[in-house]
């Protein structure tokens, strides 16, 4: 109780939450009368990131480093060029290729929203929709490999890496499918502008242009497949194809930017990765106090299945979603109800490591409180209350996805071995 | 006499911080140009059927330097995920207090988690225990300066250092943050970080 | 007076250790009409066993099942457990690891770990799963094999020429390794047989663990509550061995109904590969000697 107070009322001042949960991490075990705690408390921030699977993140965050800078790059190239002629449908496939690997939805759709929103408006679209789609084009970003938020959770969870990227991608997939149908549904209604017309071989050249960053995703995921590398490894041949492609084939990458590149990697991986030893300090006080234990009673005695267990952990990472970015969110939460679902429901830790993340990055952009809008509002001073209402259909089929996914854990499990 | 004392420490905790800012600075490079290789090396040489044994404790244990080392650096650069929904909505002079109560809480950390790095180092032990590891053991039932990593078998300690490290260089830089909230110092601009477009995000 | 007790082990709920450790507290709980409980802390949820090891050393967790490996990383004479080839099958495990000599192997671990044994669990005989035809020893040169990376298994496999690497486990699965070694009721719980051609039964090394109390707490525990606890340890492991190996003719059953092949290395010439080994570990841990003499009466 002292721990939770405490956390809330030092995150609200504003300070940074890896530094939050640390201190709430103290005054825990100075309140339990059990100060010999202190001594292990360095060595459980240690370990919090001595794991083998966080090694992705910095290999990951490099190959998308590498591809900001190349959307930086192409001012009026590239990027631009794919907001031109289908802007709609490009915006969130953009979104979905060239995502932001940070782990974070909200840095993500402030990078996505500063590019493709201008270009969107010059060709006719109304300012709200364009920024309202480009905050649910950046949902896409976390579901679809390279993600760093299945990566943690895959190390909070103890499941494989591989498996959590490869359980991503039908319900990635589906959402994607989703999200075009109801733009073009959306632009049959209020009659948005129409792409320029494209002779064939124009077609053909804009996906071969677009493609060299549609190849990481493939190179990653074809690397897994193929047993040439596992998921760590994938990425660091990503990063690797990734900087050949930029060098040879789209030419803006040049060795020389790569220290700099090296150094923002680094000090981005920092971010997340120190939050994932923050959250390990964390969710140990929180295990030793036996906060999950008293949690999971509560929940089971609301639950009677694993569909409505399911139901209810939706509900609950919405709310905690709208305010908290998708790292921060699987941090707090992971560690309390993971053991449940797997010990009392007995549901697929992998499967229900999917609903999660869809969970805590719809949370952002769930009316009327998600974070998301904020952010693109400020970027490109659209009103947030108006893209409330402009985007509540993609609101409304990503939660008929988590309801699909509640009843039906075999779309992301289909594809494991 | 006591005014140009009181300045001339402010400016040392800043210079001190700039001067740790630039070691990280090479530190983080090196760690991230060391962990893409040791990985790449790992692929080629397990295909050549040669894995050598010690690159996945290694690598590991890279990432966790470059965890503290990197969030030390972070912390000057002020870049971290933070709620930020209430503080915006404050007066200006509301927002102040709020970011040196913030700040403060980084030199409150650091300073903490050096008082727990010294119980569980125990280096005043060691040192009345001769410097001898075994001997401390024996005292204290703290093994810490016995044990050595799996695969490498590098003595422990040696890695854990990462964390007395960043406890201090943490203080430091809470404390430089610290003085430019309180406008006792003019900021100082970090030197060799082009930061790109995610600034100010969050 | 009343206490309550934390146990912490790294495997997974639903694991023998994890029943043993459930089992524990409740007998304890009964005995004592619930004077002494216990918590027990499932699949690392206190840290890994480095982490644990600090916290029984400091006092804040009292009880563990650590493995030999990582006792065994701290201690040569404990690693001796580990070695290849002191018995050569899971019934033999379940009488040696209740053998004095095995027993006795814990009297070096207040000393050099802060903690106090009170015996051991099993898993049984490690077996390889591998991805290419094995039929012997020799055959295992050359393989890339995912092993527990303790330093005695790291030199029996290479003694066998294999190239070991510590991996994780999906290593197989995903094809970056030619085979892993595990005990046989973890392969069946992970069916590693769903990504092998064939299973070679090593009957070499198996992978006990320790019940430890941290010292510091058993200072402050009353001799009644002591002989107590030390033995309730000792009926619930018991009754954890035995079930793990009778459960063994089953699980091989499990195995042989798979449609790949399960297969004995065949009795033959160990000689040459103890005497490599041994030459490496005897210095390190003497009494690895008399850990032989007793399992070759088993
Ligand atoms: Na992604
Ligand atoms: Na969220």
């Amino acid at each position: 109780m002292i721990t939770s107070a405490a956390f809330v009322a030092i995150m609200l001042v504003g300070v940074p939450i890896g530094l939050c949960l640390c201190l709430a991490g103290l005054v825990y075990i100075a309140a339990s009368g059990n100060p010999v705690l202190f001594q292990s408390y360095p060595l459980q921030l240690f370990g919090g990131v001595d794991s083998y699977g966080l090694i992705a993140i910095p290999l990951f965050i490099l190959i998308g480093e590498r591809r900001h800078h190349a959307a930086h790059r192409r001012h009026g190239d590239g990027v631009r060029r794919l907001a031109q002629g289908r802007a709609r449908l490009r915006n969130i496939l953009a979104n979905m290729f060239i995502s932001s690997i940070l782990g974070s939805a909200t840095a993500q759709v402030a990078i996505m929203a500063q590019i493709m929103v201008p270009e969107m408006e010059k060709k006719g679209y109304d300012k709200t929709f364009a920024a309202g789609l480009t905050a649910y084009g950046g949902m896409l970003g976390p579901i679809i490999p390279p993600s760093v938020m299945f990566v943690v959770y895959s190390v909070l969870a103890q499941v494989s890496v591989s498996d959590m990227l490869i359980a991503g991608i039908v319900p990635g997939v589906i959402l994607t499918v989703m999200f075009c149908l109801v733009i073009a549904l959306m632009g049959y209604v209020y009659n948005y502008p129409r792409a320029d017309y494209q002779t064939p071989r124009q077609r053909v050249m804009t996906i071969l242009r677009t493609s060299p960053t549609l190849l990481i995703p493939i190179v990653i995921v074809g690397t897994i497949l193929s047993g040439l590398a596992n998921a760590t490894e994938s990425a660091a041949v990503g990063a690797v194809a990734a900087a050949l492609v930029g060098k040879y084939w789209t030419k803006e990458f040049e060795f020389s930017q790569l220290p700099q590149m090296m150094l923002r990697s680094a000090i981005y991986s920092a971010i997340v990765l120190f939050l994932v030893a923050a959250a390990a300090v964390f969710s140990w006080v929180l295990i030793f106090g036996k906060v999950p234990q008293e949690t999971a009673g509560w929940i089971q005695s609301a639950a009677k299945d694993p569909v409505s267990f399911m139901l209810i952990c939706n509900v609950i990472l919405l709310i905690i979603g709208t305010v908290i970015d998708g790292i921060p969110g699987l941090i707090m939460t992971v560690p309390i109800l993971l053991p449940v679902a797997t010990d009392v429901y007995h549901i697929d830790p992998r499967h229900f490591g999917v609903v999660v993340v869809i969970n805590l990055v719809l949370g952002l952009l769930s009316p009327p409180v998600g974070l998301c809008f904020f952010v693109a509002a400020a970027v490109t001073g659209a009103k947030p209350g108006k893209m409330f209402m402009v985007t509540l259909p993609f609101f409304v089929i990503s939660c008929v996805l988590l309801v699909l996914l509640s009843l039906y854990p075999s779309l992301s499990l289909i594809l494991i071995k | 006499m006591p005014a140009t004392r009181a300045l001339s420490v402010r400016h040392m905790v800043v210079r001190a911080s700039s001067a740790l800012l630039a070691v990280e600075r090479v530190a983080l490079m090196g760690l991230m140009y060391l962990l893409t290789g040791l990985i790449l090396v790992n692929v080629v040489t397990r295909y050549a059927r040669f894995p050598i044994y010690w690159i996945d404790e290694s690598a590991v244990y890279c990432v966790v330097w470059l965890t503290f080392v990197g969030a030390s650096a972070m912390t000057r650069l002020r870049l971290d995920f933070a709620v930020t929904m209430l503080t915006e909505r404050l007066s200006p002079r509301h927002q102040k207090i709020a970011k040196v109560i913030s700040t403060g809480m980084v030199v409150v950390f650091g300073i903490a988690l050096i008082v727990t790095c010294m119980l569980w180092m125990d280096p005043i032990g060691l040192a009345r225990a001769g410097f001898d590891g075994r001997k401390l053991a024996a005292e204290t039932f703290n093994f810490l300066y016995t044990e050595h990593t799996q695969t490498l078998n590098w003595p422990t300690w040696v890695l854990y250092l990462t964390l007395p490290i960043f406890a201090v260089s943490m203080t430091i830089h809470g404390l430089a943050n610290l003085l430019e909230d309180l406008e006792l110092v003019p900021r100082t601009p970090p030197k060799g970080f082009a930061l790109s477009e995610l600034d100010g995000v969050n | 007076q009343a206490k309550e007790f934390r146990l912490g082990l790294i495997t997974p709920n639903g694991h023998s250790w994890n029943k043993a450790a459930l089992k524990f507290g409740d007998d304890l709980k009964a005995a004592t009409n619930g004077r002494l409980t216990l918590t027990v802390f499932h699949s690392g949820q206190l840290g890994n066993e480095p982490a644990m090891m600090q916290q029984l050393q400091s006092g804040a967790l009292d009880m563990g099942f650590i493995q030999a490996a990582e006792l065994g990383s701290r201690v040569p004479h404990i690693a001796a457990i580990n070695a290849p080839y002191i018995v050569r099958s899971t019934p033999a495990v379940a009488k040696f690891v209740r053998h004095p000599a095995a027993v006795k192997l814990f009297e070096v671990l207040p000393q050099e770990t802060g903690t106090i044994g009170l015996g051991w669990g099993i898993t049984g005989m490690r077996a390889v799963f591998s991805s290419k035809d094995l039929n012997s020893l020799a055959d295992i040169k050359g393989m890339k094999l995912r092993i527990n990376p303790t330093p005695v298994y790291r030199d029996f496999y290479s003694s066998l020429g294999a190239a070991p690497t510590p991996q994780v486990f999906d290593a197989m699965a995903n094809g970056q390794v030619d085979g892993l070694e595990a005990d046989l009721e973890f392969s069946w719980n992970q069916r590693f047989d769903k990504v092998s051609k064939v299973i070679l039964q090593m009957n070499a090394v198996f992978m006990p663990m320790a019940a430890v109390v941290s010292g510091r707490v058993w200072q402050t525990l009353p001799a009644a509550d002591r002989e107590l606890i030390a033995k309730t340890v000792k009926s619930t492991l018991d009754a954890q061995i035995d079930e793990l190996a009778g459960n063994e003719p089953a699980l091989i059953e499990n195995f042989k109904n798979a449609p790949i092949p399960i297969r004995q290395v065949p009795p033959g010439d160990t000689e040459a590969v103890i005497a490599e080994f041994d030459k490496i570990w005897l210095p390190k841990a003497p009494v690895l000697a008399d850990l032989r003499k007793v399992g070759a009466t088993l």
